[in-house]
């Protein structure tokens, strides 16, 4: 399932989908695809909640399953249980989409070097050139 | 064999201790990941595929160092993200220093000058350079021009100032072994201590998944590399490792060899495969179906010959029997051209 989006990220795109799970193995399979994905998710709870953050851990052994994810909006991470999700949303940006080496070769000389640019200016701005 | 006797020293008897005492699964290098921000978006790297916030976060001093006497492994690898990028590194490094832990800290250099003056000279530090080739090759890898100019003055500065300096170069399908060859020239020209090199390996989350290595073309790669080798080339690394990328020797992956630490608490299985975090160095141990990874194993594994699996596995080799030790020594002094 996961790897086959590694082999083709730009075929499958997760980005912008939505998985409303009807049964716990169709649960498992959205958890496993919002773990492995570059970007932000947006858990929906079944209190109504809507959690946005980087889900990195789940673990589904055991009596009581469960994901971690850092919330965008602050600091302390977030441990939710499979139970509470109703849907997983995929709202962040694909933070590797697009960025593939053969994209930067084929690139115009002069695109490149507006692209280097930019990258360099971002770093700039926080201090790290 | 370019690393000191001491270094050598103190990871032979922490491997033998190990084995006295019984241990079946040791760690020798901890990879500290202290953050995942990084100055550079080379497309090979998956390491900084997150979200802004995530890049933003960093581990403590206080973290860092609790991960490494949690671990226990003699050296610490500290790669990132640009680690030089981390506020409290030097002070990071002061305290690993503090606790006899061989640092190797794996920076672009880009920020390496300015940052020079935060840091003391040590046996136990060791700045280790990434540089993937030559002026052309490399400023194509790390996807911006001019870094190879900036990373070789960073690199004379340190050596002046009498830092160890190393370099590690990642090599990918089309890398051209002459090419290579004479970056190793270049590179004993400069003056580093010795050099590590590996095969890339494809990141599960890394942007490009179609210019890494399989199996057979790194062993044909790094043959040709490696054959007939010049006698003034150092690596700092197991010369069994050397061997097993030439094809001359074969070895399962040693996962737990190089534990990883990060934000995330201890990565599962190993530096390169996400299957998932601990929060404890003894639940990763433990709690971790190892059999499963591998080559062989798990087919996220096939191709991989990363020194990260492997040359804890080569190192097993060299003190697991006479016969080992004795492999070590005729590979070494082949690697100084005897």
């Amino acid at each position: 399932m996961t790897d086959d989006k590694y082999r083709a990220p730009e075929h499958t795109p997760l980005e912008g989908r939505v998985f409303r799970p009807a049964n716990e193995a169709e649960l498992q399979e959205a958890v496993e695809r919002a773990f492995d994905y570059r970007g932000d998710v947006t858990l929906e709870l079944r209190s109504g909640e809507a959690l946005e953050g980087y889900l990195f851990n789940r673990d589904s052994s055991g009596s009581s399953p469960c994901v971690l994810l850092f919330p965008k909006a602050n600091q302390a991470v977030r441990r939710v249980s499979y139970a509470e999700v109703a849907a997983i949303a995929f709202t962040g940006r694909d933070t590797a989409s697009g960025k593939s080496w053969e994209a930067w070769v084929a690139k115009k000389a002069s695109q490149r070097r507006a692209e280097a640019q930019e990258a360099a200016e971002a770093a700039k701005a926080r201090g790290h050139l | 064999m370019a690393v000191p006797v001491s270094q050598m020293y103190t990871v032979a008897r922490y491997v033998l201790t190990q084995k006295l005492k019984g241990v079946e699964r040791y760690p020798l290098v901890l990879m500290l990941e202290p953050l995942f921000r990084c100055n550079l978006a080379c497309a090979g790297c998956g390491k900084i595929q997150y979200p802004d916030h995530v890049l933003d976060k960093r581990l403590t001093p206080e973290q860092c160092w609790a991960a490494a006497e949690e671990c226990g492994a003699p050296m610490v690898s500290i790669p990132g993200g640009e680690p030089l990028i981390h506020p409290e590194m030097a002070e990071i490094v002061r305290g690993l220093v503090a606790r006899r832990k061989y640092v190797y800290l794996c920076t672009n250099a880009i920020l390496l000058e300015r940052k020079l003056d935060e840091y003391t000279p040590s046996k136990y530090l060791t700045f280790s350079i990434h540089m993937d080739g030559l002026r052309d090759e490399h400023d194509l890898a790390v996807c911006r021009d001019g870094v190879y100019d900036v990373a070789i003055r960073a690199i004379r500065e340190a050596l002046k100032r009498g830092f160890r300096v190393t370099t590690n170069t990642t090599l990918f399908d089309d890398a051209n072994p002459e090419r290579v060859r004479a970056f190793f020239d270049e590179m004993m020209t400069v003056g580093v201590e010795g050099m590590m090199i590996s095969p890339g390996y494809s990141y599960q989350k890394a942007p490009d998944q179609q210019n890494f290595l399989k199996r057979k073309k790194t062993r044909e790669l790094f043959a040709r590399i490696l054959s007939n080798r010049k006698r003034g080339w150092r690596f700092n690394q197991s010369p069994l490792f050397l061997e097993f990328l030439m094809g001359k020797r074969d070895y399962q992956c040693t996962p737990w060899g190089n534990p990883t630490y990060n934000i995330f608490g201890w990565q599962k299985p190993c530096y390169l495969l996400q299957d998932g975090y601990t929060r404890t160095f003894q639940e990763l141990l433990s709690g971790t179906d190892w059999d499963r990874y591998g080559t062989g194993r798990n087919e996220k594994c096939a191709d991989c010959m990363v020194h990260c699996g492997y040359e804890a596995s080569a190192v097993e080799d060299t003190f697991g029997s006479w016969s080992g030790f004795g492999r070590t020594v005729k590979a070494t002094l082949l690697l100084n051209g005897h």
